[in-house]
């Protein structure tokens, strides 16, 4: 405040006030509701991670660092830390090039272009809960719509979601199919960008369609690239919804990610203070990750 | 003296004038039928006791222990409530459960006529603080139609565990079907399942001479019980792991299911259903498993209280209960219900598939009722079925789960 009521001398500081003034004003019903819903809970939840409560015993003992050292002494959490940087990887890769390819052949002029980018983009505002349920039914190994497909061709499809092997790539199949919009929109959002001269000139000089897309295309692209490749794993890290539709972390834990890990300890064993160190534990893991794409980008600014 | 006496009925007279209104909440999640139904008793209570008036409040299932936890904080409970049966020992936590034993004592409540297993999860250090007032349980169903096409009696189901096999392989043989659908997707729903095989092989899940503070299922009787479950899959291959629901898409013959199912699977299936007492070992004993509700007061004022317990008092009395045992195909929580002529004969009479669930009663066992229990349930679960996906030995699962369950109790 003081450097705004500056030597200048004119009507400045008093314009600042009023604007800040009214800026407060008009933040005010966001900054509270934020406050209460958002960061409280937020900041109340690293106070909980000391304690242990079970949401209705009115004692609620300090317990130190102890949920921290049960969570890093704990199979369960490393398991599911694993089973979440598998999915994370998968999904973000996995939709990153279907994306690439789909917005690339999206580029052109074709007929009912619009069409196919509104069809590849509608799994991306599908609900989640909805989608987990009729992929499950599609994975169905008995009645499902693949393995029917796939008998009609003399193949005996695994039992997909119940097959150890399968579930977690199953689960990952439509995360990418939910991803693959997203990327989409991003890449041809990026390629608009291009110059059509330098396509131009590598066509004079005879490069084929792939050595345009290997040489041109994906370079000049990398920023786009980068910035999927981050916010899919911030978004990927906090699945939770469709591992819990689909699988709900089986068979045994093949598919138990981290954000299923905490939700059965915080709302079905009503261990809330150890639920809040995983908690902690995933904020923790995603604000490094945001420092990379922060680093990474210059500050937002390389995109 | 002539004051005492109208100080005397003065005092006499408000406490009467208060009670006249008493008006209390009653939070539960029975709906459809069961609803429809406790509206109806409710009403009857109302209208017998103009001096209190009970308020039944509708809160779905899965939001009912949050409601109440969250009451409980902000000291807005009701005056009643209902839960599951697993969730009792957790809203006693709270510490504002209301004993029920004074109000026992002074009316002189048959509080034996209660099956002794419902009683189990009201207890809390000397105290009683719930009443089972429904309950359900586990048994068998069979596809009569299954049963014709491999040749088997239609009418006979399989009675012990090594008939079961026989019966499946047949079906098996002759069909291609499933002999028996087995939950293999985890969590409480593999757990519960499971405890009936462990206690029908004799044995115990936690040890109850400890108050359940030791794993006990790591016994002769357990291993025998998940060495079936790996055999009914990998040796005898008449169950597989796969989505539930194989019974009643006709895909597999026989399935352990609950008494609730009386309602629903006709209603699913186009096949011709029966039920029975689930199977035990030739060299063990019948049991099930259960589940249902219990009723609960909060500590209030002495008005509510009081009120609470005549509804309590009259909602299970014999008469009530059988009303509502019959419209709504809940198990009798009470002996005398069970066994009395007119309800059986109407069972016999109306839903024959709910027999054998009503004579299961007596072979019910407890799940423990602690806090930590669907902790356990879900870690237990976990444990078994990496014997099943064969992941790990059948003594080595045991002893797993034997090691993290004991880690969590102690």
């Amino acid at each position: 405040m003081r450097n705004l009521t500056s030597k200048s001398g004119s009507l400045t500081p008093a314009f600042f006030r009023k604007e800040q003034t009214a800026a407060f004003l008009l933040l005010f019903p966001s900054i509270l509701i934020l406050g209460v819903f958002n960061i409280y809970p937020a900041f109340y939840s690293i106070v909980l991670s000391f304690f242990e409560w079970n949401g209705f015993s009115p004692d609620i003992p300090f317990v130190g660092i102890e949920n921290y050292k049960t969570l890093f002494t704990n199979g369960v959490f490393y398991n599911s830390l694993l089973v979440t940087i598998i999915y994370s990887v998968v999904v973000t890769f996995g939709s990153l090039i279907i994306g690439l390819l789909v917005a690339v052949a999206l580029d052109r002029d074709i007929k009912g272009k619009t069409l196919y980018r509104i069809l590849y983009f509608l799994p991306v505002v599908t609900p989640t809960v909805a989608s987990g349920v009729v992929w499950k039914y599609l994975f169905d190994p008995t009645q499902g719509i693949i393995n029917t497909m796939l008998s009609y061709i003399n193949i005996q499809g695994p039992a997909w979601l119940n097959d150890s092997a399968w579930a977690l790539f199953s689960v990952s199949i439509v995360g990418i199919w939910k991803r693959i919009g997203f990327c989409m929109i991003i890449y041809l959002a990026a390629l608009q960008g291009v110059s059509a001269n330098l396509y131009e000139a590598a066509r004079i000089d005879g490069a084929t369609e792939f050595n345009i897309l290997k040489s041109i295309k994906i370079p000049l692209l990398s920023p786009a690239t980068l910035f999927l490749t981050i916010t899919g794993f911030i978004d990927s890290f906090r699945i939770f919804d469709l591992v819990y539709v689909m699988t709900n972390g089986g068979p045994v834990d093949e598919t138990d990610v981290l954000g299923l890990m905490l939700y059965r300890n915080g709302f079905e064993y009503f261990k809330l203070g150890y639920a809040s160190s995983i908690a902690v534990g995933i904020f923790g893991i995603l604000l490094i990750l945001s420092f990379v794409q922060w680093k990474f980008t210059q500050g937002g600014e390389a995109y | 003296m002539k004051k005492g006496v109208v100080l005397l009925l003065f005092i006499s007279l408000i406490t009467v004038l208060s009670f006249a209104g008493v008006n209390i909440e009653f939070w539960h999640y029975w709906d459809g039928a069961n609803g429809d139904k406790l509206e109806e008793l409710v009403e009857t209570f109302n209208e017998a006791h103009p001096d209190i008036t009970i308020e039944p409040i509708f809160i779905p299932g899965s939001s009912i222990v949050t409601k109440i936890q969250t009451a409980s904080l902000s000291g807005r409970t009701p005056a009643l409530a209902i839960s599951d049966i697993i969730k009792i020992s957790l809203i006693a936590e709270t510490g504002q459960l209301v004993d029920l034993k004074p109000f026992i004592a002074k009316d002189d409540y048959n509080i034996d006529d209660f099956y002794e297993e419902l009683l189990v999860y009201g207890q809390r250090d000397n105290q009683l603080v719930s009443l089972p007032v429904s309950s359900s349980n586990l048994g068998l169903f069979w596809n009569k139609r299954l049963f014709k096409e491999a040749g088997l009696d239609p009418e006979k189901p399989p009675k012990t565990w090594e008939e079961l096999v026989e019966y499946s392989e047949q079906i098996k043989e002759k069909t291609g079907k499933i002999g028996y659908e087995l939950y293999t997707q985890g969590g409480e729903g593999t757990t519960w399942q499971w405890q009936v095989f462990l206690w029908g092989a004799g044995g115990e899940f936690l040890d109850p001479v400890t108050n359940y503070q030791k794993a006990a299922f790591n016994s002769e009787a357990g291993r025998k019980a998940l060495q079936f479950w790996y055999d009914l899959i990998h040796e005898y291959e008449v169950s597989s792991i796969s989505p539930w629901g194989l019974f009643g898409r006709g895909e597999a013959a026989m399935v352990m299911d609950g008494s609730w199912m009386v309602q629903f699977f006709p209603m699913q299936v186009d096949f011709e259903l029966g039920a029975a007492v689930f199977p035990h070992p030739e060299d063990g004993v019948p049991a099930t498993n259960m589940g249902g509700e219990q009723i609960f007061v909060f500590n209030k004022s002495e008005e509510e209280k009081q009120a609470a317990w005549e509804f309590i008092k009259w909602f299970t009395g014999k008469d009530i209960q059988i009303e509502w045992d019959k419209a709504t195909g809940f198990i009798p929580v009470k002996k005398s219900v069970a066994n009395d002529d007119g309800y059986v004969a109407y069972i016999k009479n109306t839903k024959r598939l709910l027999l054998p669930f009503v004579e299961s009663g007596k072979y019910a066992n407890a799940r423990p009722p602690i806090n930590e229990y669907p902790e356990i349930s879900d870690i237990f679960s976990k444990e078994i079925l990496k014997a099943l996906h064969d992941r790990m030995s059948v003594e080595e699962a045991l002893e797993s789960a034997e090691a993290l369950v004991n880690d969590i109790l102690k």
